[in-house]
Order: C-alpha cells, then structure tokens, then sequence
C-alpha cells in the first residue's frame, strides 16, 4: 500500500470513530439525559482507534480530542472548555494512557505478524535450498565417479561399459542444466524484485519452440498437438511459459506410468487462451493432489523412487510462473484416467494490415 | 589432404571448456586454433586467416564483442558465439553486431558441429551464388526462382503475397543464420523494430510458414527462436 493511502485511511478511521462517539454522547445528553456514560465511550473510540491505526499518533491525538470534547460539550459549564474540572483531567489522562498502550500492543502484534509472515518465507527458501542441495548432489555423484572410474580403468573397461557409463554422465548432467534452468526462473520471480517483462507471443512459435526442446530430451515421446486455426497472440515471457509446459509434459513422461498418449491442446475461448496438456497415464495421487504446486518437497514419502526427484521443483515453478502472469495453474485427474493440467492466459486482438 | 582441411579459431578463456571444444572440433576433422584472450586472438586471426571462429563472449581481457567487431572490420568470417547468458537481448546484440550464430552453454558435440557446418555452407554459398541473375535456390523441396520471384514445394507453386515472398527470399539468401527481428524488418520495410512492426513480421510469418506446411514441433524450413529471429534451415 502506498504511503499518502495509509495516512488518509487513518486519518479517515480517526474521524468517522470520534464522530460517532460525539454523537452517541450527544444522543446520551440530550434524548436520554445520561451523563455519565460519555467518557466511556470516548476511552472506547480511543481504544478502537488505536487499535485499527498505525503507530502511536492518531490514537494519542483523538485522546486530545477527546478529553477537549467532553471538557467542551459534555461537562458543566456546557460548550465552554474549562480545565479546573478534576474529573474531566483525569478521564483524559485515561484516555491518552489506554491509546498508548493499545498502540503499543497493536504495533508489537504487527510486527511479529511481518516477522512470522518473514520466517515463513526463509523456511520456504530454507526447505528449497536443502531439496535443491540434496537433488544437485545425486546427479554430481554419477557425473564425478563415473568420470573418475573412466580415466582411471580406460584400458581395462569394454566398450560397452564405458557407453553405460557415459550415457550415466549425459543424463545426470541434462537433469543438472534443466533443473539449474528451472532455478533461475523462480529465484527471478521469487525475490519479488524482478516483475515479468510480457511481449506478444504467436502461439504456434511458442509451441513450436516447446516442442521441438521436448523433442530432444525424450526423442521417443510422441505429442499431439491441437492448436487453433488462426493466428492468436498471447502477451506473456514466452521463455519462462516455455518452461511451464515443458515441465508438465516432462512431469507426465516421468510419472504419469503407462501412459500411451500425450495431449497437448490449446483453445482460445473468449480473449482467453486454454493450455491443456493430458495423458492417460496412472492419473496423481489424489492425496497430492492438494499439495501438488506448492510443495517443495513437503511430501518425503514420495521421494523413495530415486526417479521422483525434480518432481515437486518443476511444479512449484510452473504455479509461479503462472501467477506471476496473473493467471491459474489447475491439475484433476480424468475419470476415463490419467490426468489433466491446466491454464489459461489473456490473448490479445490483431488489428492491423500485414504489408 | 591436411591442407584441405578447415581452419577454425576457438577463442575460450575455460581451460576445460577450450579442451572439450577442441577435442570435439578435431574429431569432426576440423583443424583447430587456440586463443585464451581476445588480444591473442586478434594476433591469430591476422596471422592464421582462419575460416571460421568460435568465440566465447566472457573473456579475461574484454568481451569478446570487441573481437567481432574487430573481424566484422573488414571480413566475413563467419563467427559462431559461445553464451552463457540466455538473455535475449545479448543473443540479438551480438547477432545484430555481426555474429552468424551462438549457441547456449551447456551445449553438446552434435548442436556444436552442426552450426559450425551451416555457418561454413553459408558462407561459401553466399560467396559463390548470391543474388546472381538465373540464380535458383534449393532447399530439400522447397525452390526459390529469384528472378520470376516465384517459389515452389515439390515442384508446385505456392501463392505468396509480395511482403511474404520477401521475407522467404531473404531468409533464403541467408540460409542457416539466424537473423534477428529487426534485422528482418530493416530489410523489408525498412526502418527500426518496434512493437508494431515485429508483430507484422510475426502474422506474415505465421502465414508463411503454414503455406510451406511448416507444423508446430516438426523439423521445418524456418525456425523460430523465441524474443529473438527466424531462420531458414540449412
């Protein structure tokens, strides 16, 4: 919230509550000819306004206020301020001690919301770096001992095992670039500083480009694709959308088990574009389900399967960068089976000639 | 035999990375010249007239920018930048600046070796073959007859409107490089890239490329890079 916003929203609050605590004591005077309730409800307003204003001034000031008015209007000699009323004095020493305290309770409470809202965060960033540590270490470990069994039994190894062993080497190493890529897209996200940069995307680029990488990672997967027939722009960082697919179509090769077909379909419905990838695989866990987006690595269950690492980065990644977009990452299962992942963004018109 | 050989100058500061390159340079049968530096490799490229460099851009004593355009001076070596960095605008600098291709680190042998055969195939062919009158270009199906300004797949003709015969035909001069949007639009329409004009660029492309039965993730004629150029694959 901007700064100028704040004060007027404080400063309205102030206002609206002592002019309804002046009202009220009015009522009280002057229809029910009650005189004794007034500065109760003005500790009251106080205490109220302390209690939804920030820091320590509005509430020390309608405790001025205050005092003044039920010196002025509500004590006799009415309308007229006097200030050798013993009363009135002490009500309004009340007053500014009950706006002190409260302003001080309220400030302490907020901050230790911020600072818990705080911790939560570094926990969050904590908890992924340690996944992150774990995952790196995994592959490095393939990469660095088959690297040194190769230089060190060159002479004595077969063909055939130097190729298993370096086919070892190529795939950890293609996790370690997906999963570094995957990385720098959140961290850039993530530290709220860097906001995405959108430019016109055509959709067939977008997928051609998604596609074609896709290919070379799992040259054996096949992907229908269904687009529409026209030409359709979407604003977006094409690059960090890129990944989102990629990582979803790479989510359902590996665990979407007996999987025969992979769907990657898009439809435009309003200014609206839909992404849906769908595979009839072995659907999700519904248990996962919930958590699926937004658990680094809070399942530990799961991780069991050697294979199932990357699998809570890639998504949590995916549900950034779509609400960095402003848009909604969904995942159900399909009742024929397998399972469905889904979001849309904006499009924009065309209008202009092509020459 | 040996004299026949290519000459290529690798410029990598990365000890391990200039190792690797070169040992996948010489295997492919390229004969191979080491810089470390960009002063270094100032000094080999005068002295050694290489066909073609591979060039990292970080480089201890200046960015390697300065080394291209040091060559881009007064030559057309094709050069092939080595990037780390997966911005695009550094992609379209360095190509707007003069480079004929990059590749993204990490890279593997396979990518490498077929950008450095595209970039030497073009550079031969736009040596020998240009825009000479009669000239013809032919691609797998796809032939251009620049004269009649007529372009046909399998031997049919397909309807291009002007703007879109242009741009093929432009693309097609400059087989297997990746030319930048504004690149693009500099020769079309002449003037600079803007919004406007990238996405005019992009609709005639989109047409294009369903008139020469280019589908979505299939190996086709003319290649995207996302935020950056097309290119027509050599």
């Amino acid at each position: 919230m901007k700064k100028s916003s704040r004060y007027i929203k404080d400063i309205l609050i102030m206002s609206i509550l002592l002019g309804i605590a002046f009202g009220i004591s009015l009522l009280f005077q002057y229809v029910f000819e009650v005189y004794e309730h007034v500065t109760t409800i003005f500790v009251f307003a106080v205490f109220l306004i302390s209690l939804f204003t920030n820091g320590y001034v509005y509430g020390i000031l309608s405790a001025f206020a205050g005092t003044i008015a039920v010196n002025y209007a509500f004590t006799f000699p009415y309308f007229a301020l006097n200030f050798t009323i013993p009363v009135n004095l002490i009500s309004g020493m009340i007053m500014i001690a009950v706006a002190v305290l409260t302003s001080a309770l309220t400030t302490k409470l907020k901050r230790h919301e911020a600072m818990k809202a705080e911790s939560e965060k570094e926990r969050m960033r904590a908890n992924l770096l340690r996944a992150v540590s774990h995952d790196l270490r995994t592959p490095l470990t393939t990469i660095y001992g088959s690297s040194t069994t190769l230089l060190e039994n060159n002479e004595v190894m077969t063909a055939e095992q130097k190729e298993k062993i370096i086919t070892g080497i190529k795939e950890d190493s293609e996790w370690l670039v997906r999963m570094v890529e995957n990385l720098l897209s959140i961290t850039g996200i993530d530290s709220g500083q860097i906001k995405i940069i959108k430019t016109s995307t055509v959709l067939d680029e977008l997928i051609d480009s998604v596609v074609l990488k896709f290919k070379k990672r799992y040259p054996a997967q096949k992907v229908e694709i269904k687009l529409p027939e026209d030409v359709t722009i979407i604003p977006m960082d094409a690059i960090l959308i890129e990944q989102v697919i990629i990582n979803i179509l790479e989510n359902a090769v590996q665990h979407a088990k007996g999987m025969t077909g992979l769907f990657l379909r898009v439809s435009v419905v309003g200014n609206s574009a839909v992404f849906e990838i769908e595979d009839n695989g072995c659907g999700i866990n519904p248990k996962r389900l919930e958590t699926l987006f937004t658990g680094y690595y809070t399942s530990e269950n799961d991780v069991a399967d050697g294979k199932k690492r990357n699998a809570g980065i890639g998504l949590s990644v995916c549900a950034t960068i779509i609400k960095a977009h402003g848009g909604d990452i969904k995942a159900e299962n399909k009742k024929t089976g397998g399972a469905v992942f889904r979001f849309c963004l904006d499009t924009e018109r065309i209008n202009y000639d092509t020459e | 035999m040996i004299q026949n050989k290519y000459k290529i100058l690798l410029v990598e500061d990365e000890d391990n990375i200039r190792n690797l390159v070169a040992t996948m340079l010489d295997t492919a049968g390229y004969q191979t010249i080491l810089a470390s530096s960009c002063s270094a490799a100032k000094t080999l490229f005068a002295s050694h007239i290489p066909d073609l460099i591979i060039l990292d851009l970080g480089l201890p004593d200046m960015d390697g920018v300065n080394l291209l355009d040091y060559v881009r001076k007064d030559s057309l070596t094709p050069v092939i930048v080595l990037s780390a960095r997966t911005n695009e605008t550094d992609k379209i600098t360095v190509l707007d600046r003069g480079a004929n291709d990059y590749v993204t680190k990490p890279f593997g042998s396979g990518e490498l070796l077929a950008r450095v055969r595209a970039a030497l195939r073009n550079h031969r062919f736009s040596a020998d073959e240009g825009r000479l009158p009669g000239g013809r270009f032919i691609l797998k199906d796809l032939e251009i007859d620049y004269d009649a300004r007529r372009i046909f797949l399998r031997g049919e003709e397909i309807r291009l409107t002007q703007t879109e015969y242009n741009i093929v035909a432009l693309l097609s001069e400059n087989c297997g490089k990746m030319m930048t949007y504004s690149a693009i639009i500099k020769a079309i329409w002449g003037g600079s890239a803007q919004e406007g004009s990238i996405k005019k660029l992009q609709v005639n492309m989109a047409n294009i490329r369903k008139k020469i039965g280019d589908k979505p993730g299939e190996q086709n004629y003319i290649a995207n890079e996302l935020g950056v150029g097309y290119r027509l694959n050599s």
